[in-house]
């Protein structure tokens, strides 16, 4: 936002300044949170990665590589995260896409209040959300005990599998999901949807090189957004999966809350971090390429 | 010489953000790092560890009186406060009590915060957190928190009520002066059952085994809790269930990886309801849920196996930052009041180790063995410990838990 | 000078091919596909809801799953339970600060960041990546100890005792909300029209004018679906609320989370139950106040709480 979009020569030096002060004032609070509240404490936890775990639980200084050690040799946790996360976001995309793209060119009037009405069930408390879920899928009243009566089978069993953690994944992370797409696809240009069509590329060319690049932000916001605290989550199949898969959330709570030794779960979640930020670099990159104007910027 | 200057402003213009940045970054982070280099985040002593300027105050008693700082000075007997702050498990405390307590002291808030597991109320202790007067942790995690300077001594003068305790909950090895913690209540550890769902009682941890193995597989609940999932295999080996030895560990290992696969969940919240909707017919647990979830189901069981289980105890602690320690005295002594302890165990329906209660007691919650176990059941139990510091456990515990999908 | 004409007169129209009649035959088929994607999505979404809502009136004493017949008494006891009032109270003042915090913090850094060179950029990218991708148990352990040793510092130092409050979780709440604005707001930044803010510069209005006429428009979806998320994660946060709040600072899922080991009673149910009841109201009723607004004003008739959100 120049002040002077058809700049005569190099901006007066008080004009320079102000702009500087302005920048600065405007990255000022969030840098300030970032730097006491995520900066500190994240060399809090780099510390303790390389202390011992104190006697009766917690920290002691030292500088050894034991916890990394014993990070990379138990990657499973890693892995279950990873594979839970990926099929999670592709679902919710698959789920997300097109609710979002009806919201931002079909909804007309009711648009404001269907937005509303995404995030109010995100008003109640998420553990009973997600113990309606029980009930929706379990025996008795549920899913399963209805499928049991029609089927005529003894026991069907929904909750504990895979297909209850992913219902309870994709509803609860339905919003991330669907806003950044929304937010994105709102301002296309419909005018631009038509003309593609009437030039003749047919509705998937249009979606492929007209809507699919615009949504593209907001896709990659979206899938972010959704992927990242996905491979952080544990709740859920703990509740709707009966606890049998093991992720990472929970081997953080194995080593911060059950054995208390924080230098271990310190160098687990060190290993998280640097893992996910290298595929976000990777994913952001392989997005980005052949790109000539940096659409997405970093994102 | 104004161009000169001209250049230089509009250089500093250029990276003013960056420097400036820059420098607040490497001075907040040095801060950081000499932060974490100062806290006691753990157990380590705290004359050792921290810098006099940024003490966290472990050692020092706080108390109305300005001279106390020594760990063994008691806060003197004063004017009860108007509030207390505790901080304890759900609804773990009779309201009516609660009520008379305010009542009778003349207390006009009574804060009642909870957590929902000793992990989380001493990961909070141990991070820093402060400004409550009463929590309620397991026993076996005292030691821990009396060396770490979270847990006052107490000034059992001003305790009277505390005669009327049973004696075999006295001089234990998690506090063999009675110093620092008052047994709140106990319970067991054992196997819960429906018999309509199984061939046979369950009557030894054995039993247990062939049933997860055969008729209950795929219908077997474990509570989520390292400590009390160990004591099955470890029982029924012969050994103590506090065992940290290598060899009988790896032994309770194969028991237990041999059985991951046939649990239908881990769960210690929902296993009650599990139980009383049918999806379970077998369970590790406690006995909570047999007066709660399933407390209309017609043909629930519940054992401690012959071969021996462990009894948990509650107690009551007072933490070191007490702002109302003379509220919090009052409360301590108050809730052994005989029939206060009679109506806390028949709000919570697990056994009161005050003698002088039980005659008060409701007849029927008296007579259940679950809640009351005879002598010769509390004969085996052992008293649980505190293994979390042992690697091992944590290990096989870890790939138990990975076998679950089996 | 509105959007549109100034779209028109930098071009952007697209020329539409004079009186063409196609035919599109899948177009009703799409239509509808959409149609009941979202009807489908919008039922998902408030199955559980509708279940939370039915229980609320089960007249059980004891499990919340098993019917036991109609009844109010959870309603009632809700209303008068201390506890659960005081959490739904602070949940609110944790929540609402929190949101108009991060989403000031968010929105502003996404307009500085745009002003700024590549590695600063980066390196903001970088931090605001590194507060979502930090697990939450162990950002919630670090900030506590972070506010301990501080508070501990600045007690020596000068003196001044701070607490663990409602403070403390909002400071915590507003890092994570800050980045999730921010990325709202720079995806709805990125590719936007960048011609209809040099023709507003161009016609020699300033900045400011241009901002708040231009800019801020386009933003306002993504700033006040910025805002709506920011007050939903604080709201129903458990993990970070835990570690850094103080006494009597519990919010409803602290209480809620608590309840689990006794067992979750219809009262939560009924207090879900009204708050919905409460937000539906507030819809309706600002939804019939703009009409009213708008009428009296003689404005066109029909703005409603849909084009606020919106399009300005």
């Amino acid at each position: 936002m120049a002040s002077s979009a058809s700049g005569v020569g190099p901006r007066p030096i008080g004009e320079r300044l102000r702009s500087g002060l302005l920048t600065t004032l405007l990255l000022l609070p969030a840098g300030i949170w970032y730097l006491v509240l995520l900066v500190a404490p994240l060399v809090i936890i780099i510390v303790f990665s390389f202390g011992t775990r104190a006697k009766n639980g917690g920290y002691a200084p030292a500088f050894v590589f034991d916890n990394y050690v014993r990070a990379f040799q138990k990657p499973e946790p890693f892995i279950t995260s990873l594979q839970m996360a990926t099929i999670g976001t592709i679902l919710c995309l698959l789920v997300g896409l097109p609710l979002a793209y009806y919201l931002a060119t079909r909804a007309g009037r009711y648009r404001g209040v269907l937005i509303l009405l995404l995030v109010i069930p995100f008003w109640t408390s998420f553990l009973i959300r997600t113990y309606a879920w029980l009930l929706i899928l379990g025996p008795d009243a549920g899913l399963a005990g209805f499928l049991e009566s029609v089927t005529g089978a003894e026991q069907v069993q929904i909750l504990g599998t895979p297909i209850a953690v992913m219902i309870g994944l994709v509803y609860n992370y339905l919003p991330l999901m669907v806003f950044p797409l929304y937010v994105t696809l709102e301002r296309m240009d419909r005018t631009l949807v038509e003309a593609s069509k009437d030039l003749g590329a047919g509705r998937w060319g249009t979606f492929r090189q007209v809507t699919l690049p615009i949504a593209l932000p907001g896709l990659v916001t979206g899938s972010i957004l959704v992927f990242i605290p996905m491979m952080g989550e544990y709740v859920i199949p703990q509740i709707l999966g009966y606890g049998r898969t093991y992720l990472m959330g929970n081997a953080l709570v194995t080593d911060f809350l059950e054995a208390r030794n924080w230098p271990s779960g310190s160098a687990r979640a060190v290993f998280l971090i640097v893992i996910m930020i290298v595929t976000l670099a990777g994913y952001v990159w392989f997005v980005n390429r052949g790109r000539k104007t940096r659409e997405v910027s970093v994102l | 010489m104004s161009e000169d200057l001209e250049t230089t402003l509009r250089r500093m213009t250029e990276t003013k953000v960056n420097r400036r940045g820059f420098l607040y970054a490497a001075g907040l982070t040095g801060a950081a790092a000499a932060i974490a280099a100062c806290s006691t985040g753990g157990g380590s002593s705290p004359a050792a560890s921290t810098p006099a300027s940024a003490a966290p105050a472990t050692s020092d008693v706080p108390s109305s009186a300005p001279s106390a700082a020594a760990a063994d000075s008691f806060p003197p007997a004063g004017e009860i406060e108007k509030e207390l702050f505790m901080y304890n498990w759900s609804e773990y405390i009779s309201l009516a009590n609660i009520e008379a307590f305010k009542a009778k002291y003349g207390v006009t808030k009574f804060q009642y915060d909870i957590y929902d597991s000793n992990d989380v109320l001493l990961a909070k202790l141990q991070g820093g957190a402060t400004g409550y007067d009463i929590a309620a942790p397991t026993a076996e995690y005292v030691p821990g928190m009396v060396e770490q300077g979270f847990v006052q001594k107490l000034d059992k003068s001003r305790l009277p009520n505390l005669a009327n305790i049973d004696p075999k909950f006295k001089g234990l090895w998690w506090d063999p002066n009675d110093d620092y913690q008052i047994p709140k209540d106990f319970g067991t550890t054992g196997v819960l059952y429906r018999t309509t769902m199984i061939p046979t009682v369950p009557k030894s941890w054995k039993d247990f085994l062939e049933l997860i193995k055969g008729p209950a597989s795929g219908k077997t609940v474990f509570v989520d809790s390292m400590g009390d999932v160990f004591v099955f295999p470890l029982k029924m080996l012969g050994f103590s269930a506090n065992s940290v030895d290598k060899a009988e560990l790896d032994q309770a290992r194969t028991v237990l990886l041999d059985v991951a696969p046939h649990l239908l969940a881990l769960d210690s919240n929902k296993y009650g309801e599990k139980m009383a909707n049918g999806e379970a017919a077998l369970s590790l647990g406690w006995t909570g849920v047999l007066t709660q979830d399933m407390a209309d189901t017609p043909d629930k069981g519940y054992v401690v196996p012959s071969e021996g289980s462990i009894f948990w105890l509650d107690t009551w602690v007072l933490l070191a930052d007490a702002p109302h320690p003379n509220a919090a005295y009052a409360f301590l002594d108050f809730i052994h009041t005989p029939e206060i302890q009679a109506e806390e165990t028949n709000y919570n329906n697990y056994g009161t180790p005050n003698d002088k209660a039980k005659p008060l007691v409701d007849p029927k919650v008296l007579a259940d063995p679950a809640v009351f176990p005879p002598d010769e059941v509390f004969a085996l139990l052992e008293g649980s410990k505190d293994t979390s510091a042992n690697t091992q456990r944590t290990d096989i515990w870890e790939e138990f838990k990975q076998k679950l999908g089996g | 000078m509105t959007a549109p004409a100034v779209a028109r007169a930098a071009g952007r129209g697209a020329r539409r091919p004079a009186a063409r009649q196609r035919v599109d035959r899948w177009a009703g088929v799409v239509e509808g596909y959409f149609r009941l994607h979202a009807a489908l999505t919008y039922a998902f979404l408030f199955l559980p809801i509708i279940v939370v809502v039915v229980l609320a009136f089960n007249a059980t004493t004891k499990a919340t799953t098993v019917w036991g017949g109609f009844s109010l008494r959870w309603f009632q006891i809700a209303l008068a339970d201390e506890v659960v009032r005081d959490a739904l109270t602070n949940s609110f003042w944790i929540a609402i600060p929190n949101a108009f915090m991060a989403t000031a913090f968010g929105t502003m850094a996404a307009l500085g960041l745009q002003r700024v060179g590549r590695r600063i950029r980066l390196g903001f990218d970088v931090l605001t990546y590194m507060s979502i991708i930090v697990p939450e148990i162990v950002i919630a352990l670090a900030t506590l100890i972070l506010f301990a040793t501080s508070f501990d510092a600045i007690q020596s130092w000068f003196g001044l005792k701070l607490k663990f409050g409602r403070e403390t979780i909002i400071a915590a709440h507003v890092l994570f909300n800050t980045s999730l604005v921010l990325l709202l707001v720079r995806a709805r930044l990125s590719g936007m029209d960048r011609t209809l803010v040099d023709a507003s510069a161009d016609l020699f209005a300033t900045p400011w004018r241009t901002f708040r006429q231009i800019t801020w428009p386009q933003l306002l979806p993504a700033v006040i679906a910025g805002f709506l998320l920011s007050f939903t994660f604080s709201f129903d946060d458990f993990v970070i609320t835990t570690f850094v709040s103080g006494p009597g600072s519990s919010t409803l899922p602290l209480f809620i989370f608590g309840q689990v080991k006794r067992g979750v009673t219809p009262e939560t149910n009924a207090v879900a139950t009204m708050m919905l009841a409460f937000t539906l109201a507030m819809l309706f009723v600002g939804q019939l106040f703009l009409g009213w607004q708008a009428r009296r004003s003689g404005r066109r008739a029909g703005i409603s709480i849909g084009e606020m959100v919106t399009d300005a």
